[in-house]
């Protein structure tokens, strides 16, 4: 599935990226060309998945190497990120902003410079086209989880980023949400960066990295990464030794 | 505020929100300027009426907001009743029912974000040292987190009933704060994803 016209800018570039969070490392030395345009990053609790995806966001600098999102350094170019990379949070409670559906909607537009009106009319053209006019004005505590989760991934659409990264994207929901969810997910046109430690959730994708102690166990398409994955987390799902505090 | 807002589309619903809080400050003046109970009488009919012309659903939903107020006319009722002063009794409690209808009915038709942006009009002189948006931006994380935080508070409120036995009280205040920072770390890390506070 790689597309023989890559240019080296193109897409999510880490080059030898470190990170530490409280003297711990976290990542070491990663290099990384994400070009794809499906894309699972696996890992067990603490691998360093989440703190990849900060990275790869932009929320946190590398203590060593660089990151390059579409050629631009993340952390520096805050404005033009908006359009080249989105990110949708595991728990909707800590991405929604705004008390009403509408303001929630309209808030990316605007940060990205869309005049007022014009950002309204977005929203409601938004809502019109995705049959749920009568979501204006609704307050977002009267949503469900499932509503909740939709809200936030058209909030990051109507920014139209090239790359949308999803954190644990169907974790905690019903199957009936997931599904709706997954379809969702399967027809948007964007690149999208999958992060999870669920393997089944990933076998439609193009390549699946995962990864263990902040460095790349394997790196690959699903059918090859995915079994090598099962087979080690069956090993030590097998072992009694969860008794190791991290640090 | 927010679920204050009623889904019924009345008339009113239509006036800007600048304009309907202006009268709003004007009535409420002209309310305690007047004594008497006749003209404050008409002005409590006014308000009713006003209150009907978006249907009886409307004008019930705006006599329900209207309980909180009853234990202070119960109160006041009596005091007049016993100081055996109606005419006093008559005009303070014609007065604090209209303006407090008529504040309610303000509230009901206006929509929340409106509301905000008349606040960051008038607040616009203070621009150099608080930024209309960041106002905007303050007002509305806060009308959104309550219920969060509540929610929040309910949960650790469980989670301590379940092991204990007893209802937490205070106990449950530093989880509570500092369940708070942990999400607005959150928060703030969502908010600074879709483009920061600027």
């Amino acid at each position: 599935m790689t597309r023989p016209t890559t240019a080296a800018t193109d897409g999510i570039v880490l080059t030898g990226a470190c990170v530490t969070l409280t003297g711990r490392p976290v990542l070491h030395n990663l290099s990384l060309h994400l070009h794809e345009q499906r894309i699972g990053i696996i890992g067990r609790n603490g691998s360093g998945k989440s703190t990849l995806m900060r990275l790869m966001a932009g929320l946190i600098a590398p203590d060593h190497g660089t990151v390059r999102v579409e050629g631009v350094d993340p952390t520096r170019a805050r404005k033009q990120m908006l359009s080249h990379l989105g990110i949708l949070f595991q728990n909707p409670d800590h991405q929604i902003l705004f008390p009403t559906v509408d303001e929630e909607l309209a808030f990316g537009l605007l940060q990205m410079g869309v005049p007022k009106s014009d950002a309204q009319a977005q929203v409601t053209a938004h809502l019109a086209r995705h049959g749920r006019s009568q979501w204006r004005g609704v307050s977002v505590a009267t949503l469900s989880q499932g509503q909740r989760h939709w809200l936030c991934l058209q909030a990051v659409l109507l920014m139209q980023p090239r790359t949308i990264l999803l954190d644990e994207p169907l974790a905690g929901l019903d199957l009936p949400t997931q599904t709706r969810l997954a379809r969702a997910f399967a027809a948007l046109p964007q690149r999208l960066i999958t992060i999870t430690h669920d393997p089944a959730s990933l076998s439609g994708c193009d390549r699946v990295i995962w990864l263990e102690g902040g460095t790349v166990a394997a790196d690959g398409p699903p059918a090859q990464v995915l079994p090598l994955f099962e087979a080690e987390m069956q090993r030590l799902g097998g072992l009694d030794a969860d008794a190791d505090l991290a640090g | 505020m927010l679920t204050l807002t009623s889904p019924v589309e009345t008339p009113l619903h239509r006036l800007r929100a600048g304009l309907k809080l202006a009268a709003l400050a004007l009535f409420t003046f002209a309310l305690f300027w007047s004594v008497s109970p006749l003209w404050l009488g008409l002005a409590l009919v006014l308000v009713i009426a006003l209150y009907l012309m978006g249907g009886t659903t409307f004008a019930r939903h705006g006599a329900r907001m209207m309980r909180p107020l009853w234990p202070f006319i119960a109160v006041i009722a009596l005091w007049h009743l016993w100081q055996d002063d109606l005419y006093g009794g008559a005009v303070v409690l014609l007065r604090m029912v209209a303006a407090v209808a008529a504040a309610n009915l303000v509230t009901m038709t206006t929509r929340l974000s409106d509301m905000i942006t008349v606040l960051e009009r008038l607040a616009r002189p203070l621009s150099p040292l608080l930024p209309p948006r960041r106002l905007a931006l303050a007002l509305a994380l806060v009308i959104r987190f309550i219920p969060v935080l509540s929610e929040r508070a309910a949960q650790l409120s469980l989670a301590y009933r379940a092991r204990s036995g007893r209802a937490p009280g205070w106990r449950l205040f530093a989880p509570v704060a500092l369940a708070a920072l942990d999400d607005a770390e959150c928060v703030a890390q969502a908010l600074r994803a879709r483009g920061g506070a600027g």
